[in-house]
């Protein structure tokens, strides 16, 4: 909890020194498609409607910083191996926190960013009739491409595309390490502030 | 000249491309020594394809080229080299717990310690097997790979004291064991005056063994040849009494039938009275009861030869039985079970850790039809007997023995002869030994149902990315004409302990066993119960374990940390 707390202070004093050089700070808020890589993660859950909360800095010259905030939740059922005409339903989230930095191509009608940072992710699967579940955090590696298309006044349309891969070391008997990484496609609006 | 040039070097590169389109050889190979340990378990070693040939109590002794010594650096395995240029088949696991037995050991050869007690032993020139000094019990490494034990799955703990109930059809069979029978046996081999392998006499007694064995209307009776220790060749003498039900599912008894006395005297004088003509004629006996009883599972009787040498005729047999992929359900094998140097006289039942059940087993039948007092022992490193070979091949296999450390003055004396053992103690041990057969072969009982067949068990289990639940275990088997309804046991032990888990008599041929956890394996057997109530022998056991199930290739490695993990 202490080096939580040291992160997120170490994060906003980077934060307010970038914000001091910045040229241009917007938000963006987004929901869209995910597609697990994990074929097993497909069959229980299909795709998932993420969202997903950024904020967006960008410093003098193409370079910037991001950070935000996405979850993810999906219900499903376990895979049964055998037969016995049982059903178990369950659930998944995960919440997760980028850092990442990118570089900007500002266009006449399009800015295009693309970028690579860390992902903190916190994920929880629980089973809903039987005492069973499973939680885990994972930091791992992010790399997207966004594009802002101005719309009316300060307000842009917004998209984005994400490759995350997450190894978690942990599996079952249907899937020996599980992924938790993929693509996913978001589309929303961004808000710039200055 | 130009052209000469780059027709050579054309017929160079393409003897090159032939000759590296061959599968490397393995380099040299060095001996090493891995300890055991609980961050060592079996299933990375075989991720590693490492070529362990020993298992002992607290390490494993493998063949490693320079790529499995770089693999097992990589991974962080910790290993000693002992030997470097290791020759299969030339090196021999000695014991050395006698006083003195390590110097005399080194003094004729290479002697590296591995654990305490035990060495390994090679010499650069000569067979090894014939340099070992005498009267140190030793083993020649396995010829493949062997299958490790090391702990059994968690299972149930077992009740200190149990109810186990005498059935009276085993007990009139141990009722025609006959002293006088096992008696004129040993008597016999001894007057062979030697039976050491590579002599004419040990042949001599082998034919005496197959005629006995032939006498007796078994199914098939044989010779199974071998050679050893590069010249010689010897047979072991192999009976077998094909089971009715499960013909492919064998039980083994089995003891050596050479001796050895001291070097002087062992060409001509080696009686191996205690040692051990007395395991072999418990062995002729057993065949001799057990061969008018119509059984469930095939018998083979096995005498085996260059014992003595270092294990040599049950390595060829085990190891050709594991290349064919036999199903051996249990082996029994009695060396020196004759001398009894205080009365009551107990025999040791010596096993590893995945042949615990047979031990159970046995003290269970010793004290039933013996009777006899009996102790088990776990120790992996007792590998001096022809059990050995069979648990290198991952078969359940005990020996029975009348002491460890062996108190026979006689041993490996030329003055080891009948008129110093002791025939109640044989006989006793002839019938906990023969109780114990019977039980796992099974004799069939007139009226009764036949013994179910084709019985399954498929574990069903739901899965999600992180956790798995075993909703049930399905239990399927053949129809039997003659059931009336089917009984269903239950254990979480191998071949121990079958608890009942049907109220009344189930109808059909499939049971669904939802009283099951995740973390526990479970073994069923079936029996069938007919009109009159009357309940068949037991089919073969069948294994449901989610990590063992044959229900889905999807079933990979059960992951049990995952199980629950993190609530």
């Amino acid at each position: 909890m202490k080096s939580g707390r040291c992160a997120a202070v170490f994060l906003a004093v980077l934060g307010l020194a970038a914000a001091a050089r910045a040229q241009e700070l917007s938000v963006s808020l987004a929901a869209g498609y995910f597609r697990a890589s994990e074929e097993a993660y497909r069959g229980i859950y299909g795709p998932s409607l993420p969202f997903s909360a950024d904020i967006w800095l960008k410093l003098r010259g193409p370079f910037g910083l991001g950070a935000g905030v996405a979850t993810l939740g999906d219900k499903g059922k376990a895979v049964p191996m055998g037969e016995d005409g049982a059903e178990y339903p369950i659930k998944f989230r995960r919440a997760s926190i980028p850092v990442v930095v990118f570089f900007q191509f500002d266009l006449k009608v399009v800015d295009i960013r693309l970028g690579a940072g860390m992902c903190a992710h916190r994920y929880e699967e629980t089973w809903a009739t039987v005492d069973l579940g499973f939680k885990g955090n994972k930091v791992s590696p992010r790399f997207f491409a966004t594009a802002s298309a101005a719309m009316i006044g300060r307000l842009s349309f917004f998209g984005s595309a994400t490759y995350d891969t997450i190894p978690t070391g942990a599996g079952s008997p249907l899937v020996n390490e599980v992924n938790l990484g993929g693509v996913q496609i978001l589309g929303g609006i961004s808000f710039r502030i200055f | 000249m130009k052209s000469a040039r780059i027709f050579v070097s054309a017929v160079l590169m393409s003897c090159l491309l032939f000759l590296s389109s061959f599968p490397a050889n393995r380099g040299p190979l060095s001996l090493i020594r891995i300890p055991k340990g609980p961050d060592l378990p079996s299933r990375a070693l075989s991720r590693l394809q490492v070529d362990v040939r020993q298992e002992l109590e607290s390490c494993l002794l493998a063949l490693a080229d320079r790529e499995d010594i770089a693999r097992l650096r990589r991974n962080g395995v910790r290993f000693s080299v002992l030997a470097r240029n290791a020759a299969e088949g030339d090196i021999l696991v000695v014991r050395t717990d006698s006083p003195g037995a390590l110097a005399a050991l080194r003094s004729a050869g290479k002697a590296v310690v591995v654990e305490q007690g035990t060495a390994v032993f090679w010499t650069e020139t000569g067979s090894p097997a014939e340099a070992v000094p005498a009267g140190l019990p030793r083993k020649v490494l396995s010829s493949r790979t062997v299958r490790m034990g090391f702990r059994p799955a968690a299972s149930a703990a077992r009740p200190a004291s149990r109810a186990v109930a005498q059935d009276p059809l085993i007990d009139m069979i141990v009722d025609l064991v006959s002293t006088p029978n096992l008696s004129s046996g040993v008597q016999s081999l001894q007057d062979f005056q030697t039976r050491y392998a590579s002599t004419s006499n040990c042949e001599a007694s082998g034919q005496y063994i197959y005629n006995a064995f032939s006498g007796l209307g078994l199914d098939d009776v044989r010779f199974e040849p071998f050679t050893f220790s590069g010249s010689y060749s010897s047979r072991n003498v192999v009976a077998e009494k094909t089971g009715e039900t499960y013909p492919d599912d064998i039980v083994i008894i089995c003891a050596h039938y050479d001796s050895t006395s001291p070097p002087a005297s062992r060409l001509t004088l080696a009686p191996g009275a205690d040692d051990n003509a007395s395991g072999t004629a418990a062995v002729l006996e057993a065949a001799r009861v057990l061969a008018s009883y119509p059984l469930d599972f095939t018998v083979r009787f096995i005498a085996f030869s260059a014992e003595e040498w270092g294990l040599y005729g049950s390595r060829a047999y085990a190891t050709a039985a594991g290349l064919a992929g036999e199903r051996i359900i249990g082996v029994i094998n009695l060396d020196m079970i004759a001398f009894a140097d205080a009365m009551p006289e107990d025999l040791q039942v010596i096993v590893n850790p995945a042949s615990g059940w047979l031990a159970d087993r046995f003290l269970d039948a010793a004290s039933l039809y013996g009777p006899l007092g009996a102790t088990k022992t776990i120790d992996a490193s007792f590998v001096y007997s022809d059990h050995a070979p069979f648990w290198d091949g991952g078969y359940p296999a005990l020996l029975a023995i009348e002491d460890d450390p062996l108190t026979n003055p006689y041993y490996h004396q030329t003055t080891d002869t009948l008129d110093k053992l002791n025939l109640d103690f044989i006989t006793s041990a002839t019938r906990a030994s023969l109780g114990l057969l019977a039980e796992l072969a099974q004799p069939l009982r007139e009226g009764y149902p036949k013994t179910p067949v084709g019985l399954a068990a498929t574990p069903v289990v739901y899965s999600s990315l992180f956790s798995a639940l075993l909703s049930a275990v399905r239990v399927t088997w053949s129809a039997q004409p003659d059931a009336a309804g089917y009984n269903v046991y239950r254990t979480n032990s191998s071949h121990l302990d079958y608890v009942k888990v049907n109220d009344s008599p189930v109808v059909g041929t499939t049971y669904s066993d939802a009283d099951v956890r995740m973390d526990l394996s479970y073994y069923y057997v079936v029996t069938a119960v007919g009109a009159t109530g009357l309940e068949s022998n037991r089919s073969r056991e069948a294994a449901a374990s989610p990590s063992i199930s044959p229900a889905t290739a999807a079933i990979r490695t059960l992951s049990l940390p995952t199980l629950g993990g993190g609530r």
